[in-house]
């Protein structure tokens, strides 16, 4: 399939050699020149801008950081689109957002469809992301084998937005996932109790998780290089919380631990991984 | 003088009286016709039309959006305000919006305060407001004179958008009070010991407050009915949110008090007085 792919950060590269490695015919675009060269090489096609890379593409995937960068590509790429374009946005923005934007481009004729992921760079070079998709079941039935290519857990959840609410439910159980075991490892140690220990112990019981296996491998080691930046996870909770705020929906552990990731950006550990969540404890305790 | 007046609600409409009755020659212009009735003063057609009559133009309006798009839409007052005007706007909105407009306005020599209020419907009604003053300290001193036929207590806090923060920062400790307060006779209700002995026995010590006084007596006469509709706490709360996020300052309290106000929105409360925090607790 002739697939345009605008973005090129940390996720959106790995994303696309994958789609070239399932031998898609892959146009790219970014906005920095540079970071197209390793999709060049790996043999894709590059664009001077997102109207020159969805000439003649049927689907068009986006990858960027916020809403108004999403619809800023997208705007972009619509005078080039042909009939029927489907444009399917990967990155995490607000699911009203994502509504409206769907609404513009429908008047448009382009099919937009919000398909947040999750799984880091890891799942990304992997080909293992969970993909959560909202939109129509064309738009959906056009993407898929593009989805294949990326990752492995693929759910179409529902209508326009559905993908982003299920990104943002996401973020409340992996941020408060995170706090939550940082909070277990700041208790243990203030009682002078081995933390491995204690996190060997609970991987056999009802507190297993994922997150207690990898993150709290890596808070042992104090390994706080990104893997998902806090930032990023602060800016995800605020679409949480700006959600909750416009639907009357009381969210008191969201609430707590968006303020804790914001304490985070303010005191300089916002381009840590968001298990830096543990510093922030620490000097809460005294521990630091 | 003459001055002018948008937003006419609550708030608004005492304190336009207020500058009338000081000698004022009062223009208005309303979103809704309906709400100018029983006002004497001179009705204008749009914001602009108004501007072009002022040298002063009061706003207490809601949202930020509303009053960006009466300061600088189509037929707003940037396009009747003379140079040398000046627009105080006393709504409390985001204070980087009230920058914003201030920058705008004064590429065209139009002077802009924020100027956000506390004392609520019957401050205003008493002209008892405290007035807290974001903008140039000379352009204050020349509307001081209007300020004082609203409150008595106007302070200058610093360059635009100042005001705006001091009045984030007095929702905060407002709402946190009132939350406080709620709990405070949740726990005496249901610890079966009588609300207002307690309310009645902490006036008196280091516990009393202005939030204790009014919202407390609301609270013990389960009396819920607006005062400040709680709607415009919970939107404040999203300006509070936001600038803290902009300034990267943790507030737990005040994200937990959020959480308490969109439960409260969610049971439809949001028109009645934010005493409701009680009837919130009371659902758990």
């Amino acid at each position: 399939m002739k697939i345009a792919f605008l973005g090129l950060g940390i996720m959106g590269r790995p994303m696309a050699l994958n789609l070239l490695k399932g031998g898609h015919d892959v146009t790219v675009w970014a906005r920095r020149a540079e970071s197209m060269l390793p999709l060049q090489e790996a043999g894709a096609d590059t664009a001077t801008s997102p109207a020159e890379a969805v000439r003649g593409a049927e689907l068009v995937i986006s990858m960027v950081a916020d809403a108004p960068d999403v619809l800023d590509v997208l705007r972009q790429a619509a005078p080039g689109a042909s009939a029927g374009l489907v444009a399917v946005d990967m990155s995490t923005i607000a699911p009203a957002a994502a509504r409206n934007i769907h609404d513009e481009l429908a008047a448009l004729g382009i099919d937009f469809m919000d398909a947040p992921v999750s799984g880091g760079e890891v799942g990304a070079i992997a080909g293992t992301l969970s993909i959560m998709a909202g939109g129509s079941e064309a738009a959906f039935a056009r993407a898929q084998p593009a989805f294949e290519c990326m990752g492995k857990n693929i759910v179409h959840v529902g209508g326009s937005g559905a993908g982003q609410v299920t990104k943002a439910a996401n973020q409340i159980v992996t941020g408060m996932g995170v706090l939550a075991v940082a909070e277990a490892f700041a208790f243990a140690a203030k009682n002078g109790v081995d933390r491995s220990k204690v996190r060997e112990a609970l991987l056999g019981g009802f507190a297993y998780s994922k997150i207690l296996e990898n993150h709290g491998q890596r808070m042992l080691d104090r390994n706080f290089k990104p893997g998902f930046k806090s930032w990023m996870h602060e800016k995800d909770l605020n679409i949480v919380m700006q959600t909750a705020h416009e639907l009357g929906l009381c969210l008191p552990g969201s609430a707590a631990t968006a303020q804790m990731f914001n304490a985070m950006v303010g005191s300089g550990l916002g381009e840590e991984d968001s298990i830096a969540v543990l510093k922030l404890l620490e000097r809460l305790s005294g521990q630091a | 003088m003459k001055v002018g007046f948008i937003g006419l609600g609550v708030m608004g409409r005492p304190m336009a009286l207020h500058l009338q009755r000081a000698g004022h020659e009062l223009h208005v212009w309303a979103r809704r016709p309906a709400s100018l009735e029983g006002l004497a003063a001179t009705v204008c057609a749009t914001p602009a039309e108004l501007g072009r009559q002022c040298e002063v133009v009061f706003t207490v309006i809601t949202s930020s959006a509303d009053v960006e798009a009466v300061a600088l839409g189509p037929d707003g007052l940037s396009a009747g305000m003379a140079a040398g005007s000046v627009l105080v706007d006393c709504s409390t909105i985001a204070p980087d919006v009230a920058r914003r407009i201030a920058a705008r306005l004064g590429e065209q020599g139009i002077h802009m305060l924020d100027a956000p209020v506390s004392g609520g419907a019957q401050g205003a009604i008493d002209a008892t407001l405290a007035i807290m003053a974001g903008g140039e300290a000379a352009v204050l001193e020349r509307v001081r004179p209007l300020l004082a036929c609203l409150g008595q207590r106007i302070v200058h806090i610093g360059p635009n958008g100042a005001g705006q923060v001091a009045k984030a920062c007095n929702q905060m400790i407002m709402v946190a009070a009132i939350q406080a307060t709620a709990e405070a006779m949740r726990l005496a209700a249901a610890a079966g010991v009588d609300c207002a002995r307690v309310k009645q026995a902490l006036a008196g010590g280091s516990a009393a407050s202005r939030v204790l006084d009014v919202m407390g007596e609301r609270m013990v006469k389960r009396d819920f009915a607006a005062g400040i509709e709680a709607r415009l706490h919970h939107k404040d709360f999203g300006l509070v949110r936001e600038a803290a996020r902009q300034s990267g300052v943790p507030m737990p309290l005040t994200a937990a008090v959020d959480q308490q106000l969109n439960s409260l929105m969610a049971q439809g409360w949001g028109r009645d007085d934010t005493a409701s925090l009680l009837r919130v607790l009371e659902l758990a």
